[in-house]
């Protein structure tokens, strides 16, 4: 790291040339670091940090993508907050989706990690099937499947008729639209499941073995044990669930063919996004949008960070 | 796999059987119903076109044909074969530039010393949370300025530069593991740090090159934002655009052919998940990844 550790050896020759040397001693110590570093560092001044500047710029203008923009000042953010219904029900949808979906997707993750806990043979098998909706989800075919389990003649009213049950058309009525969104994404619980079995099996087994010893129930166990040595992981899979959560796309435009409906009930916030800056070409405000969500994430992250020290227990 | 055992002793004991019974019921039929849907899919798109939506929600088709795949290939203007080949290569060619660019930038922040290591590494974690509709916009006129758009270089050229810092997060934490001994013998037989990190770290590091291979190419191939918004032209549509260019053109009409596309596109990340499912379990237990 220091450059200087070796100075004092040249200490006995004259000035100049120990200064070279020092010189040429750091080129050698850090060119290595810089030239393997150079293809990132490249992508993160021109990809990364120059675009993310560019927004944040692009966000006070009115920028369409074919005129050169007009700086507007915070006009962009006045509209969001007092003139743009759409931007509301964007929110209102995005929170509801997190809010509901986010307590039930690791609500099984951690129940199903619990049970496959229990050195049951064939976990690897369990351990797969749960898994794999995670790993398909993401995919268009999966939103397409989505849109006709749910749809009016779909697997899932099929199912309910067995039981004399005529369902609505899931799909298609704004009531129920975005509780079919919430359940794919619980669907996929396989990877928080993943990182909740992984966390378990830290768990030493002797405090178990001490606490029934001792009469602890089961339930007390799990309250007294389980959950708070548990709790960093739960806390690492809510940060990153709930950011994923907010950036969701594929599933919204796909089930509602691109458009939010039925009236914006699964305009995702990123979906409103998308229609702002590819469909209306409004560039400067879609860039507006892009810094609130930004916003919001590193908010929601703080304060989770901030409630760790109530409820995370770190290894002392 | 099998000693893992929190078995609770007190209440274990009672029942040993009934009570691992029980639990094999629970999951078999938890199994069965996270799988349902993907089988009912298969199902579907194996049935014949009259049997809209006839067969319910059962899993078995009055009757089999492929008739849905050999019309679906070419449901759209163009056949998914060209779909296929097109994901293929972009897949391909994103992989080997993640696992390139993010496996030089690991081995500089895992191995190498030079001013500013921690400040550059701090960076690289932040851009971890950062979402990618900051950079959206302004990547978009970039892209445009360069002539880029309507081609594949956006979704192929950012990946050269270990643009997804996941990977080399992914990777520092696997070549922080590998002994020291080993690369400061190399130093000590006068080996360069290129020589260093191609002639020892990578061999030493496979697992995790193709952990990172295997998620770079699943993640591309699902991709559906990207080339949404840098894919015009149908010569060049991924599978995934394929599917939603099916949609648009048949509606739910041709829904077993519809399926039929999907079952294929699914193909690929099923085959990877049967062949490689150790490593991106281990990959996501040890990272904790999103997906």
């Amino acid at each position: 790291m220091s450059v200087s550790e070796r100075s004092p050896a040249a200490a006995g020759n004259g000035e100049s040339n120990a200064l070279a040397r020092s010189y040429r001693e750091a080129f050698r110590r850090n060119a290595p670091g810089y030239l393997f570093l150079a293809p990132w560092l490249i992508g993160f001044f021109c990809l990364t940090l120059g675009p993310a500047l560019g927004s944040l710029y692009l966000s006070l203008t009115d920028f369409d993508l074919l005129q050169t923009p007009n700086f507007v000042g915070l006009q962009n953010y006045v509209r969001m907050a007092t003139a743009d219904p759409k931007f509301v029900s964007a929110m209102r949808v995005t929170f509801l989706y997190v809010v509901l979906s986010m307590p039930l997707k690791l609500g099984f993750a951690l129940a199903v990690a619990m049970m496959l806990n229990r050195g049951l043979k064939g976990l690897p098998i369990y351990r797969a099937v749960f898994y794999l909706p995670s790993l398909l989800g993401a995919s268009v075919a999966i939103a397409v499947l989505w849109r006709q389990l749910f749809a009016a003649d779909g697997m899932v009213n099929s199912m309910l008729a067995i039981i004399g049950i005529e369902g609505p058309s899931w799909i298609s009525n704004p009531r129920y639209s975005l509780y079919t969104l919430v359940v794919l994404s619980v669907w996929q619980f396989g990877s928080p499941m993943i990182i909740f079995l992984a966390g378990l099996r830290q768990i030493p087994t002797d405090m178990y073995e001490a606490a029934s010893l001792d009469g602890a129930s089961a339930s007390r166990q799990f309250w007294k044990i389980t959950l708070p040595l548990l709790s960093p992981v739960i806390f690492f899979n809510f940060v990153i669930q709930t950011i994923e959560a907010f950036k969701a796309f594929t599933p919204a435009f796909i089930v509602s063919g691109g458009t939010g409906g039925p009236i914006n009930s699964t305009l995702f916030y990123t979906l409103y996004l998308y229609q702002e800056a590819f469909g209306n070409f409004r560039m400067g405000y879609a860039s507006a949008l892009a810094w609130v969500l930004v916003i919001i994430i590193a908010i929601f992250t703080a304060f989770s960070f901030l409630s760790t020290r109530y409820w995370v227990h770190y290894d002392e | 796999m099998s000693n893992e055992a929190h078995a609770l002793p007190g209440q274990a004991s009672d029942h040993p059987y009934l009570r691992s019974a029980i639990l094999h019921c629970l999951l078999i039929a938890a199994s069965f119903v996270m799988l349902y849907p993907i089988l009912w899919m298969l199902a579907g798109s194996l049935r014949p076109a009259e049997d809209l939506f006839g067969g319910g929600a059962s899993l078995i088709p009055s009757q089999v044909t492929i008739r849905a795949y050999t019309q679906g290939w070419f449901g759209v203007q163009m056949s998914f074969g060209r779909f296929f080949l097109n994901s293929l290569l972009i897949a391909t060619l994103a992989t080997l530039g993640n696992v390139f660019a993010a496996s030089l930038a690991a081995y500089a922040f895992a191995r190498l010393n030079f001013v500013g290591r921690k400040f550059w590494f701090a960076l690289m974690l932040g851009t971890l949370m950062l979402p990618y509709h900051v950079t959206l916009i302004p990547q978009y006129v970039l892209f445009q300025n360069l002539g880029w758009v309507n081609t594949w270089l956006p979704l192929i050229v950012p990946k050269y530069f270990a643009v997804d810092a996941f990977f080399i997060f992914l990777m520092v934490q696997f070549f922080r593991g590998i002994p020291r001994e080993l690369d400061e013998a190399a130093q000590m037989d006068g080996c360069s740090p290129w020589r260093i990190y191609y002639k020892v770290m990578l061999p030493l590091s496979l697992p995790v090159l193709a952990t990172a291979a295997i998620f770079s190419f699943i993640w591309t191939w699902e991709d559906f934002f990207g080339p949404l918004i840098y894919v015009s032209d149908m010569n060049l549509y991924t599978v995934q655009l394929g599917l939603r260019s099916f949609i648009d053109s048949s509606g739910t009409s041709s829904w077993n052919e519809l399926f039929a596309m999907s079952v294929l596109s699914l193909i690929p990340i099923f085959l990877i998940f049967l062949f490689f499912q150790r490593l991106l379990i281990e990959g996501i237990a040890t990272t904790g990844m999103k997906r």
